[in-house]
């Protein structure tokens, strides 16, 4: 499977640069032109991505993250989803550094193939680092009345936790 | 967004101001740091995502697959722009297949574009809830996670992951349908309006 998996990126390549060649494509000028934007891309998403993590280092070192996730995890627990996850849950969309740390603690601490580990694993894999993304996609635009799709972001994220929790009982 | 920062930040400021108030200023550096490591790693990662981007574009192959997708896409975003459709269509795309560098390339350049259509709010609303609630097909990191920790069957998580990031992504969609107001209809009233409004200095 994680050969298969090593082989999708390298036969992406292989494909999409011989399929240019037969169409003719200069190879070297036209990745050259698209290499070009890698920077000036980034330096725009810069201020808004750095703003996101100083916030969420804050919370962290705070103690109120800990908080948080103590008084949000009976209302977890009460959908039928795992204490041991809650941290977990509550970091994911706020950094993805920090949800890797999470998820490998509770991997660690419970087992991989655990009920909490495959709890994890499902939660871990169906969602995103929502305000990550927010502040990446919608840096630096005019219009930006995106609260309302925040909140349907977070309430879809938590409706498919409470999904994959009950699945991963049977499944 | 700017509340959310006020309140968290100034909470979190507070507390770190009783406890321990020597911390505050590390912290912040430290999180800075951080995503300054991170933008350093994504210039790597955007520089080979994007120079294949661009073959793909000059091949025609961006156009290929964005016809695939068009149909659906028009209805979902409620643009004609082609090129829009074809950023978000390949914002879909390389999002299903795991490509997460290349993913948000173009999802940037598709928010900059819907940013200027005319029903802003729910089209960029829609890019965004189509993105935060994940596309993929194969969770690819997560299998990677738990063959590196020893599991059994590291694979076996595909399908309720599959089954839960379909249903979020479901979800997402229907409430953006239901909750944002979508401008198409606005523009056809207004439009209505002034022809009828035409229609009556004609009459005069």
């Amino acid at each position: 499977m994680n050969k298969f998996l090593a082989l999708i990126v390298p036969a992406l390549f292989l494909i999409s640069f011989g399929y240019a060649l037969l169409k003719k494509v200069r190879l070297y000028d036209s990745f050259t032109s698209g290499v070009k934007e890698a920077i000036p891309l980034v330096t725009s998403i810069f201020p808004y991505i750095a703003s996101v993590a100083m916030l969420t280092k804050l919370l962290e070192v705070s103690g109120l993250e800990l908080k948080i996730t103590e008084w949000i995890s009976p209302v977890f627990s009460f959908f039928g989803v795992p204490t041991e996850i809650a941290p977990l849950l509550f970091v994911k969309p706020l950094s993805g550094s920090g949800a890797i740390s999470v998820l490998s603690e509770i991997l660690t601490r419970f087992g991989v193939d655990s009920y909490a580990g495959r709890c994890a694993c499902v939660a871990y894999g169906s969602s995103e680092t929502i305000f990550y993304i927010g502040a990446v996609y919608f840096a630096g635009l005019k219009r930006k009345k995106l609260t309302l799709a925040l909140a349907i972001s977070l309430l879809s994220y938590l409706a498919s936790a409470v999904l994959c929790c009950f699945l991963c009982r049977f499944m | 967004m700017n509340a959310l920062f006020s309140i968290v930040f100034l909470l979190a400021a507070i507390i770190l101001l009783i406890s321990s108030p020597e911390t505050f200023l590390p912290t912040l550096i430290d999180g800075a740091s951080k995503s300054a490591a991170l933008c350093f790693s994504l210039i790597a990662t955007y520089a080979v995502w994007l120079g294949l981007m661009n073959v793909w574009k000059d091949s025609g192959v961006t156009r290929a697959v964005s016809r695939i997708f068009r149909p659906l896409a028009r209805k979902l975003f409620k643009t004609d722009d082609p090129e829009t459709l074809d950023s978000v269509c390949m914002n879909a795309s390389v999002n299903l297949l795991g490509i997460s560098g290349a993913a948000t390339a173009y999802g940037i350049k598709a928010a900059n574009l819907l940013d200027q259509s005319e029903n802003a709010e729910y089209s960029s609303s829609m890019l965004f809830v189509l993105n935060a609630t994940s596309l993929q097909l194969l969770p690819t990191s997560i299998i990677g996670v738990r063959t590196a920790l020893g599991s059994a069957s590291p694979t076996d998580i595909i399908l309720p992951t599959l089954i839960a990031t379909l249903f979020s992504t479901l979800l997402g969609v229907a409430l953006v349908r239901l909750l944002i107001p979508q401008g198409r209809k606005k523009t056809l009233s207004v439009h209505w309006e002034t022809k009828k409004r035409k229609g009556q200095v004609f009459d005069e």
